[in-house]
């Protein structure tokens, strides 16, 4: 249930980061020496506050920035040695902005770009968007101009145009900032189905209930190093190094820590357990 | 990236606080000055006068040449081209076929690359030592409508946020497979639509909100404007200006009037 805890072996690594650092222009060190490995088949959840290098970690990742400290390795091969292009085979990166991307005047079309740029036979792109489409719930809007959509429809799209590249990894970036419960709830779910069918995905976000119902595994990022990682549960029982890296617990595990008095444990990720572990301690009181 | 498109740096210095609208004037009559001149010598002497007040104006050399990167590139071939176009004068150098390489043409050459970098030169200046706030100020001082002063203020204000924009989208992109910088010019140019309408889109957006924006704080509410900063002429200023035009009145008239060969 839990890929991060399987056994397996060093080749299933489809990302390797050894010691990675970063600096931008004028200075600022944004990557302090990372290392990370993520097998393939993990929902990872990279969290963090602003500025812990999130995103600069991500833009290592797909070559669109390149270190001159430390190797980023995917599928073991150097990414800084590779072309964005045939980079973006392997690792799909979904912008934080959809309309940053957003420029054909069908959602199809949008869809169809990234796998003819990789020069993919006609057929064969058809069947993928037609998949990604799915995959993303966005077939009742195929024909539609993509930039008079919602912004959910929007995300949706820029995830979808994405996967049609047909990446093992797939990073999405705040995919949720700025849509209402229903419309995170329905694209989270589209892709805890992506997952479902093999693929890595690594999700950068500010938003713990996301994680503490979705990742299997979370690293915690500050001041450009990995702080912690470990499943949720193990995450969200360490306060000190939470609270130091500018994140809160969600609601539900904090109300767990006031209950704890009452005997109910810390590491509460969800209301259906908060009711059943009070019930417990209610029980083994009496 | 900022810094190639606002070339503006803060420093306390005499250029920097001389009156804005005096700056304007000033580069505007040196800018005349390079092109009436007619000689190498006194176009040197103008060049070497403007890079006295860069100096002043303590630019470094290296960020100077960076600014002016494009120019210096213009210069030298200006000066290498010059001489193959222009066979005039007596005294050949050497000939090639139909081209013949002239003493006169060579320095003929040098001559418009120093004018060219007298112009260049003291523009940069202008921009070096005058916020951008400032500039339009001045502008909108000398007569320009406050409107069209506010346009450009918000156009300059927006350079580095679009030039950002550009590059963000440009990665969106990139990593959906789109390349670039390859292909013929066809394929580059349609490629480039895949960056032009998002930014083109994010534009208009940022247009629509930043006028809602100005109207919500009642921008054009009343007719004469009041403005909390007033520009003032100093005595140096005023000092400056004079001694500036001074100078420009004597050497026009002496190149224009007495055609004198200065």
């Amino acid at each position: 249930m839990i890929p991060g805890s399987s056994v397996a072996s060093k080749e299933d690594a489809v990302i390797s980061i050894r010691d990675l650092k970063f600096s931008y222009e004028g200075g600022v060190q944004a990557l302090a020496g990372v290392n990370l490995d993520i097998k393939r088949g993990e929902y990872v959840a990279i969290v963090g506050g602003n500025g812990s290098g999130k995103t600069t970690l991500a833009k290592n990742i797909i070559g669109l920035l390149k270190s001159a400290s430390g190797t980023v390795l995917v599928h073991g091969a150097l990414a800084s040695e590779q072309k964005i292009a045939s980079l973006a085979r392997v690792v799909g990166y979904a912008f934080q902005n959809p309309d940053h991307q957003l420029f054909c005047s069908s959602v199809s079309d949008e869809v169809r770009f990234g796998p003819r740029n990789q020069g993919i036979p006609e057929q064969e792109v058809e069947r993928r968007m037609q998949h990604a489409l799915e995959a993303m719930n966005l077939m009742a809007l195929k024909d539609k101009p993509p930039l008079s959509l919602t912004l959910s429809a929007r995300r949706r799209i820029s995830i979808a145009s994405v996967i049609a590249m047909d990446p093992q990894v797939l990073i999405l970036d705040e995919p949720t900032t700025g849509l209402d419960m229903r419309e995170s709830d329905d694209l989270m779910a589209s892709i805890g189905g992506l997952n479902a069918e093999g693929r890595t995905i690594i999700l950068i976000t500010h938003d713990m209930k996301l994680v503490a119902k979705y990742a299997h595994r979370v690293v915690v990022m500050s001041e450009g190093r990995v702080v912690l990682d470990a499943d949720p549960i193990g995450v969200f029982s360490d306060l000190d190094v939470l609270l130091s890296s500018k994140l809160v617990p969600p609601p539900v595990t904090r109300l767990a820590y006031r209950l704890s008095a009452l005997g109910v444990p810390r590491n509460v990720l969800s209301p259906e357990e908060l009711v059943f572990r009070l019930i417990q301690a209610r029980g083994g009181a009496k | 990236m900022t810094g190639f498109v606002d070339l503006y740096s803060e420093a306390d210095t005499f250029l920097h606080k001389m009156d804005p609208r005096v700056k304007i004037l000033a580069v505007l009559l040196i800018s005349v000055l390079a092109l009436i001149l007619s000689t190498l010598y006194s176009l040197l002497v103008l060049l070497a006068f403007i890079f006295l007040l860069l100096f002043l104006a303590r630019a470094t050399l290296s960020r100077t040449v960076f600014a002016l990167k494009f120019v210096l590139r213009f210069m030298v071939l200006i000066i290498v081209l010059w001489p193959i176009f222009d066979p005039a004068g007596n005294h050949v150098l050497g000939s090639l076929g139909p081209i013949t390489i002239t003493e006169q043409a060579i320095w003929r050459g040098v001559t418009s690359a120093a004018r060219v970098g007298c112009l260049a030169t003291v523009w940069y200046i202008l921009l070096f030592t005058t916020s951008q706030r400032d500039l339009v100020r001045a502008l909108v001082k000398l007569g320009v409508r406050f409107d069209i002063g506010l346009t450009l203020a918000i156009s300059l204000r927006f350079l580095p946020t679009f030039s950002a924009l550009v590059e963000s989208i440009k990665d969106a992109q990139r990593a959906r497979g789109l390349e670039l910088g390859r292909g013929g010019l066809v394929k580059r140019a349609r490629n480039y639509v895949a960056v032009l309408v998002p930014t083109i889109v994010s534009a208009l957006k940022t247009a629509d909100t930043l006028s809602l924006a100005l109207q919500s704080r009642a921008y054009g509410a009343r007719a004469d404007r009041t403005y909390l900063r007033e520009l003032k002429m100093r005595a140096s200023d005023g000092i400056a200006l004079g001694s500036l035009v001074a100078i420009f009145v004597l050497v026009a008239s002496a190149r224009l009037v007495l055609q004198v060969h200065i």
